[in-house]
């Protein structure tokens, strides 16, 4: 064998094991998946038929779905808010002066390693039994009922669990992109007798521009494709009236296309609302692309 | 990052801080430091109290630590729960998938750097537009071509330990190579062309010489993809079962939530113990997880 | 390259070595009873040598959704449970004939398809309104007389009115929330009141108008009335984000005269302290004139998986009827009330709601359960979402009537 031959084959097998992986676990599949949207497919191994675009045309009628695609929306858009929010506040409070801060630290990034099942769980039961306890002790007739069982308050449980989950991680985001600020630039800015918040809003802020793209967008995926808190912490309920139609309340997508297919048994369906969901995330995603190129460019 | 983290002290050290606006700091930082907190505590009161206590007014401090150890030896021996097993099929699934996922991805995204062709770009190009891919849209395909797969091979790729690691290794390699490919992207190549001079095989060239200085991205991938892997419901729910005989942490504890009427006391508990673990890792290797999150997440 | 071959290999070999299987794999839906099906099941084992695995689904974790998992994976279960013809239709192909197995001989209630006896009958079971007997004493109520609608509004308003003196927080103590998943008990439980109350067993005329997309509309519209007014007698925030365990306790604990639970509550009752007051069913009476009746079935069946192991599978159901241990388990652990003739059941006042469901069906005064033969998720989904809007106060019980109208107009696509 030539030392190229060899080179060539050695490289061919250290390619070969992803290579495999990829197209077993995820290229094989997603071909499978679309082809699957279009029959009527029952999971159980059973022979399938096509049916066109007949599970995509239902998916449209389904106030379920609807419903939930908008509730992820604004599930999403309250998440990015709330979490950079409070990411960039404690990120403020633990690159300032105060003593501990590394602790604080690494301290707020705790919740993120706790899984969305356990957390879930976890926070069920703070607003099922704690906060209600609480709220009724205070008078508070609000707080005194589940705000999950609500309709109107259940998005505000699924953002304050994300934004508890998801705001540590953010934090130390910002926190790499303060100390990324040289100092001397800030030095000066003291010098020259710029107030607190003048420095933060006219320095630090425009300069942290690339960490609030990048926190932006993970946050924005991140809540998009919620799962495992949802299941955990309202299974999708209560609820609610949409379209004249009983719909769940905070069903996010992720849970509706699960629920779909397993609950209501209806597999293809569930995969066609899959593709639609795979869809929006690509279009985000060349959102995201072509906003970091025309900042390159800018730069 | 990690040389980063005392700069802030010296940098501070020229502002001549207001000892007011530091005092005034610390306490909102505390304050919200114990509301981040709450839920930890919650927790852990909650695991030391007996379950009509917790019904009969939930937010009372626990009375005795015997409860706690009737609690503890109830869900420690409960047949569902299964801690230890779970503990030991968490611990085999995330090592075994981090170590295939970190050495295939480096092999791979080695050998695309390295050559520049067509197919190399294409390959490339290929995975990083597969991260755009939801987990959704290939799940319920991806469960029916494992079944004939594995029934075609002998192999069970479902229900089994090396199933749910080949699929960890198909969705966890795209975003791996990423990190690799950035990174060896920057390696120079005066390196390995002395190694091949010298006559080093071009495998030995990857173990001997590139390896060796992927070290810190390696960190980065065994971080991001070790979080992921642990705390993961989903792939685990599909691949391996509600209540198999291979139960993940996560599985577990949803399994236990469900197996029974809703027992508080002990939820509590077995959130506790699979809590335990990830936090006793984070208190030893925090500088490491909180680098390797940064870095993903700038990447 | 070689390292790297014998790397790969390394792994490969260690992967294969790690799968042992149980031998009887059961996926069964009573969470009720999993801690002692499983005790049971440990003891089979001792005794026979088989290993046997229990595997749970239902309460806050939906069974059919437990079931489709266990299904699609590589380790199908040996012995699962269908309740009733949507569960045999899916799963037909894999349901075993066990039409020679020794339990048959003796059962009353099999699960028959097609010609064949396919189904183990888990239990017999049962449901009313169960009631606290001592309450209603207090107030001056016989629960014999609640055996119409104006019976049950007389009834409700009399112990809302004297709720203080009574130490009550609520009248019914019911559950409808999709939170916790407990929709089966409005959108299964409940609904079969429509379905089969006052009709003779075995009479499907109701259930075959609805899988045809129609409504008896009078009848309806009375049993929307008794909804109704069950939840404006039960606690809302109970009815929303109660789970069984809350449930129970409000009743248990005397904070409510009536229960929305089947006999199959005996258990968890047990294990949580037992009941300190006399409990029975009365009949859910939705309709002007009387009825007189609670709802019993066999609701469940154990059927075997062909693709499994059949044989262990049916010396399993073959012990649970026809060894002591089994019986013992069904009857004195489980608090069960078996479908066979050479199985007692025990109505002690340690299961005072099993008592009540034997003594009517000793009295020949039941009604068939026709719920299960409703489409997958029709009626935990779909209609128990339309009852929990009213039980939010979204909709009021017209619109209650005309949703859940509309809803059964769509069954038959």
């Amino acid at each position: 064998m030539t030392s190229k031959v060899k080179r060539k084959l050695t490289e061919f097998l250290f390619l070969l094991p992803s290579l495999i992986a990829f197209l077993m676990v995820i290229i094989v599949p997603f071909i499978l998946g679309i082809y699957y949207s279009f029959t009527d497919w029952q999971g159980t191994g059973a022979v399938s038929q096509s049916v066109g675009f007949a599970n995509y045309a239902a998916i449209f009628k389904d106030a379920g779905f609807l419903h939930s695609f908008l509730v992820t929306l604004l599930f999403t858009v309250l998440n990015i808010i709330t979490v950079n929010v409070v990411a960039f506040i404690i990120s403020l409070l633990v690159t300032s002066e105060i003593r501990g801060r590394n602790v604080y630290r690494a301290g707020f990034f705790i919740p993120n390693l706790i899984g969305g099942i356990v957390l879930g769980l976890v926070w069920q039961f703070i607003f099922t039994n704690i906060v209600p306890s609480i709220g009724s002790s205070l008078g508070l007739p609000t707080l005194s009922k589940s705000l999950i069982s609500n309709k109107d308050t259940v998005m505000f449980t699924m953002v304050t669990v994300n934004t508890w989950q998801y705001a540590g991680y953010i934090m130390l985001i910002y926190v790499a992109a303060i100390q990324g600020i040289s100092k001397s630039v800030m030095e000066a800015a003291e010098v020259d007798g710029a107030r607190y918040w003048t420095r933060v809003t006219r320095i630090q802020i425009p300069l942290m521009a690339n960490a609030f793209t990048i926190s932006l967008f993970l946050t924005l995926t991140n809540s998009f494709k919620m799962y495992d808190v949802n299941v955990a912490l309202t299974n999708g309920g209560p609820v609610a009236m949409f379209m004249n139609k009983p719909v769940q309340a905070s069903e996010l997508l992720a849970l509706n296309i699960y629920n779909t297919a397993f609950k209501y048994n209806n597999m293809a369906q569930g995969q066609a609302k899959a593709v639609i969901f795979f869809i929006v995330l690509t279009i985000f995603s060349i959102i995201q692309v072509s906003w970091n190129k025309s900042k390159e460019v800018e730069a | 990052m990690a040389k980063q983290a005392a700069a802030p002290i010296e940098r501070m050290a020229g502002y001549k801080p207001h000892k007011g606006r530091t005092i005034a700091l610390e306490i909102v930082t505390l304050i919200l430091f114990i509301l981040f907190m709450m839920p930890f505590l919650i927790v852990v009161f909650n695991s030391m109290r007996s379950n009509t206590d917790i019904i009969n007014n939930p937010v009372a401090l626990p009375n005795s630590l015997s409860q706690f150890w009737t609690n503890l030896t109830d869900i420690w021996n409960n047949p569902t729960f299964n801690f230890l097993s779970a503990l030991r099929d968490s611990v085999i699934i995330t090592i075994l998938s981090l170590a295939i996922i970190s050495i295939f991805s480096s092999m791979a995204a080695w050998v695309l750097v390295r050559n520049k062709t067509k197919w190399s770009n294409f390959i490339f190009f290929c995975y990083v537009a597969a991260m755009v891919i939801p987990f959704q849209v290939v799940m319920f395909p991806l469960l029916t071509w494992f079944k004939s797969v594995g029934d075609f091979l002998g192999i069970p790729l479902l229900r089994s330990y090396q199933g749910i690691i080949f699929a960890y290794l198909g969705f966890g390699e795209a975003m791996s190579i990423f990190i690799f490919h950035g990174f060896i992207k920057g390696v120079p190549l005066e390196l390995e062309e002395a190694a091949d001079i010298d006559g080093c095989s071009r495998a030995g060239t990857f173990f001997r010489i590139v390896l060796p200085l992927l070290q810190p991205v390696f960190v980065t991938v065994l971080v991001l993809n070790g979080l992921w892997i642990w705390n993961d419901y989903l792939l685990p729910l599909l691949v391996l079962g509600a209540n198999g005989d291979i139960r993940t942490i996560p599985l577990a504890v949803q399994g236990f939530n469900g197996a029974y009427v809703k027992q508080w006391h002990l939820i509590m508990t077995s959130t506790l113990l699979a809590m335990l673990p990830i936090v006793i890792l984070y208190l030893f290797a925090q500088k490491y997880i909180v680098q390797g999150m940064v870095d993903g997440s700038i990447k | 390259m070689k390292k790297l071959i014998s790397l790969v290999l390394a792994v490969a070999m260690m992967l294969t070595a790690a799968s042992a299987l149980a031998d009887i794999v059961i996926c069964q839906n009573k969470v009720e009873i999993g801690s002692i099906m499983e005790e049971y099941a440990k003891g089979y084992t001792e005794r026979t040598g088989v290993p046997v695995k229990v595997i749970t689904g239902g309460g806050s974790q939906d069974y059919n959704t437990v079931l489709k998992a266990e299904m699609a994976s590589g380790r199908e279960p040996d012995i699962f449970v269908i309740e009733g013809v949507s569960g045999y239709e899916l799963w037909k192909d894999r349901i075993a004939d066990q039409s020679d197995a020794e339990w048959t001989k003796t059962c009353t209630a099999p699960y028959v398809a097609d010609g064949k006896i396919v189904g183990f009958p888990v239990a017999q079971e049962g449901y009313g309104l169960a009631y606290n007997k001592d309450i209603l004493d207090k107030a001056g109520i016989d629960p014999a007389t609640l055996t119409n609608y104006d019976a049950y509004a007389a009834a409700f308003e009399k112990l809302d009115s004297m709720k203080a003196e009574l130490g009550l927080d609520m009248v019914v103590s019911m559950v409808a929330g999709t939170t916790n998943n407990m929709t089966w008990v409005t959108g299964l439980h409940n609904f079969n009141v429509y379905l089969s109350v006052g009709l003779e067993r075995g009479d499907d005329t109701i259930i075959n108008k609805l899988l045809q997309g129609e409504v008896d509309a009078e009848r309806f519209h009375q049993y929307c009335q008794y909804v109704a007014l069950l939840f404006k007698y039960s606690d809302p925030e109970m009815l929303l984000n109660g789970n069984q365990e809350t449930q129970m306790v409000a009743f248990t604990s005397g904070k409510a005269a009536f229960y929305h639970q089947g006999n199959w509550m005996d258990p968890t009752i047990a294990q949580a302290g037992g009941i300190g007051f006399t409990a029975a069913y009365a009949p859910h009476a939705f309709l002007k004139e009387d009825t007189d009746g609670i709802l019993t079935d066999a609701a469940s069946w154990y059927v075997v998986n062909s693709k499994g192991n059949v044989d262990e599978a049916i010396a399993y159901l073959n012990a649970l009827c026809g060894t002591d241990e089994g019986k013992e388990y069904m009857v004195d652990k489980a608090g069960m009330i078996p479908a066979f003739t050479n199985v007692e059941a025990k109505a002690t006042d340690a299961t005072p709601l099993t008592k009540s469901v034997v003594e009517w069906v000793n009295a020949g005064k039941t009604y068939s359960w026709q719920q299960y033969k409703m489409p997958d998720g029709f009626g935990m989904g779909t209609l128990g979402a339309i009852y929990e809007l009213l039980a939010s106060g979204a909709i009021d019980v017209d619109a209650f009537e005309a949703m859940m109208i509309e809803a059964i107009q769509g069954v038959k696509k």
